[in-house]
């Protein structure tokens, strides 16, 4: 594989983080403008521990995702109240803060004899981890796709789970869910804490990549792609907004004459998917409909062995 | 500068009042009326007022635009989709703008050379006086044109309850449509005034349109005038007490963190008097 094609895949990869953790609140019925916080959060925190403190990748990415995790479980718990475009505009006005934040903030330390740390704008850099432990980016494309691996079997395993349920009925209708006598508190903080955890999953191997952040990184085109992922690919499944990292970064990244027009191409994408398919293109009765006619078949087959 | 964040403002309020959406657009159809007026100016030498012009004309098309693709094709109900689609519809008018005006930064006339005003130990710019008193003629025509037309109690109808507006005999659907493009007009006029302070247009300023209009109405209490003219002003003086102690980066920084504690401790915005329940059945909708 070429060098592209790599980047590119590993492109991918990272978004599908996010992604997937615009999903996760989408699937509990909140929109986050706002994952691209926890995504910079994660890319700082796991950047700052390997570059400046020397702790190694493997210990840093967890340690990242607890950090974010945390930090996101309290954005929720102090939005719980509110629902909708305000819940939206809360996360929005959230990460605008991180981010203006990590522009006002420099703390640098002497690494090698060298200043290392956040810079201001100047964003991040000299995050060395995987140059000095001769990592290629081969190497972290098994990394990324071994833990995008995990995360999905995850998901899947959640779908099916009480847990998987419970977030779709809270999702669906809270009320209903209050009813029913689950804690829809409890679980919105646990939702958020844990789409958070998952968005730094994707800044930490964004930062280990690139080896230089920049608060700019994570503006709110990030976030709003993040959430546009989910919602083209489709809420059926947790492969939808894989499927919408693939059809933005994958399909107009390869070709080529789109290249100039790329944000005209895919915003006019975006929005006339939304006209046709406002629930996005896997969206739950087309998964479920994909699922009985594969179930059929397979009952036929038993059926037809059965008789035979 | 707070009175053109109440213009930018009152648009956004007209419009999620009507809609019970969000038009994340709103901004960037500015943007383009304001690119509209800079190109006429610097292929045509054109005057002040055909600048205006321009700049609504281009904000109304753009508006238009955004209208029929992002709210008027999308069904009731997928207020979520919506804005997504308007977001989409965002990049597009920045890419468009970005290609059509490749140097990004343009120069925009101003409305002329005026001396600062000196009234004690401030000292005022008279553009700003200027926008002030062009806000509050607007505010004034906007009302007079709500509460003594056919067509204002339409939109408040609308806003009220489509479907029984719908049931009254209103065409919903144009109500809707003309208070997208009137608000895209103030918007337009809004853009113009703010341009002609700074003199410098970037394609950024679609985004920084939408987001001082939507913290300005936020703060307020989405979908009422009065409140969007009371969360710009408190904006304006906010983000200079901001600007003046600490530098330009908290600015923006005091003008988020001011939207975020809003909304945790009064998400109703200033003006939220009983207003609440009718926000908490409006939010059932969405």
């Amino acid at each position: 594989m070429d060098d592209h094609v790599i980047t590119v895949l590993n492109n991918i990869g990272g978004f599908s983080f996010i992604a997937l953790s615009a999903y996760l609140l989408l699937l509990s019925g909140e929109i986050s403008f706002g994952q691209q916080a926890f995504y910079g959060i994660g890319a700082y925190a796991s950047g700052m521990m390997t570059a400046m403190f020397g702790l190694s990748f493997w210990l840093a990415l967890p340690l990242a995702m607890i950090v974010s995790g945390l930090a996101a479980a309290a954005v929720g718990g102090l939005t719980l109240r509110l629902r909708g475009l305000y819940f939206a505009i809360a996360t929005l006005a959230f990460a605008e803060t991180v981010r203006l934040i990590l522009v006002a903030t420099t703390w640098q330390v002497e690494v090698d004899g060298e200043p290392v740390g956040p810079n201001g704008s100047e964003g991040l850099g000299n995050i060395r981890w995987g140059f000095d432990n001769e990592y290629e980016p081969v190497d972290f494309l098994w990394m990324i796709y071994g833990t995008l691996g995990i995360v999905l079997l995850l998901f899947f395993l959640m779908e099916r789970s009480r847990l998987g349920s419970i977030i779709r009925t809270i999702g669906a209708d809270r009320l209903l869910a209050e009813t029913q006598g689950i804690a829809v508190t409890r679980y919105k903080i646990l939702v958020a804490g844990l789409a958070g955890a998952l968005a730094a999953i994707g800044g930490a191997f964004y930062a280990h990549i690139q080896t230089t952040v920049y608060p700019e990184n994570f503006d709110v085109m990030l976030g709003v792609h993040s959430l546009a992922y989910g919602l083209i690919g489709g809420l059926g499944t947790a492969v939808g907004p894989i499927l919408g990292v693939l059809l933005d970064v994958g399909f107009l990244e390869a070709v080529e004459w789109i290249q100039g027009y790329r944000m005209i191409v895919f915003g006019g994408l975006v929005a006339v998917l939304l006209i046709f398919m406002p629930r996005g293109i896997l969206d739950e009765r087309r998964i479920h409909r994909l699922r009985t006619a594969l179930r059929g078949r397979r009952q036929a087959r038993t059926h037809g062995a059965a008789g035979a | 500068m707070g009175s053109g964040y109440a213009l930018l403002a009152i648009g956004f309020t007209l419009i999620f009042g009507v809609l019970r959406r969000l038009n994340l657009s709103y901004g960037p159809s500015i943007m383009v009326g304001v690119f509209f007026g800079t190109f006429l100016f610097l292929q045509f030498q054109a005057g002040w007022y055909a600048v205006l012009l321009a700049t609504v004309l281009g904000a109304v098309i753009a508006g238009a635009y955004v209208e029929r693709m992002c709210f008027w094709a999308i069904k009731k109900g997928a207020a979520v989709a919506s804005m997504v689609s308007s977001f989409a519809v965002w990049m597009q008018l920045e890419e468009a703008v970005t290609i059509a005006f490749p140097d990004r930064t343009y120069e925009f006339p101003a409305l002329g050379d005026f001396e600062l005003i000196e009234l004690g130990d401030l000292s005022v710019r008279q553009e700003h006086l200027i926008m002030l008193g062009i806000a509050a003629l607007l505010v004034f025509l906007l009302h007079l044109l709500l509460f003594r037309t056919r067509f204002g109690l339409a939109v408040r109808a609308v806003s009220e309850d489509p479907d029984a507006a719908l049931f009254m005999g209103v065409n919903t659907g144009r109500t809707i449509f003309l208070a997208f493009i009137l608000a895209s007009a103030i918007g337009g006029i809004a853009g113009y005034f703010i341009m002609a302070t700074e003199e410098v247009i970037t394609p950024k300023f679609g985004l920084q349109a939408t987001f001082k209009g939507l913290i300005a109405m936020m703060l307020g209490g989405m979908g009422s005038v009065p409140g969007a003219i009371a969360g710009g002003l408190l904006l304006g003086v906010v983000e200079k007490q901001a600007e003046w102690y600490a530098g330009a980066v908290w600015r923006d920084i005091a003008a988020f963190l001011l939207l975020f504690v809003f909304l945790i401790f009064r998400p109703g915005g200033l003006l939220a008097q009983g207003t609440a329940a009718r926000e908490l059945a409006a939010l059932r909708r969405v």
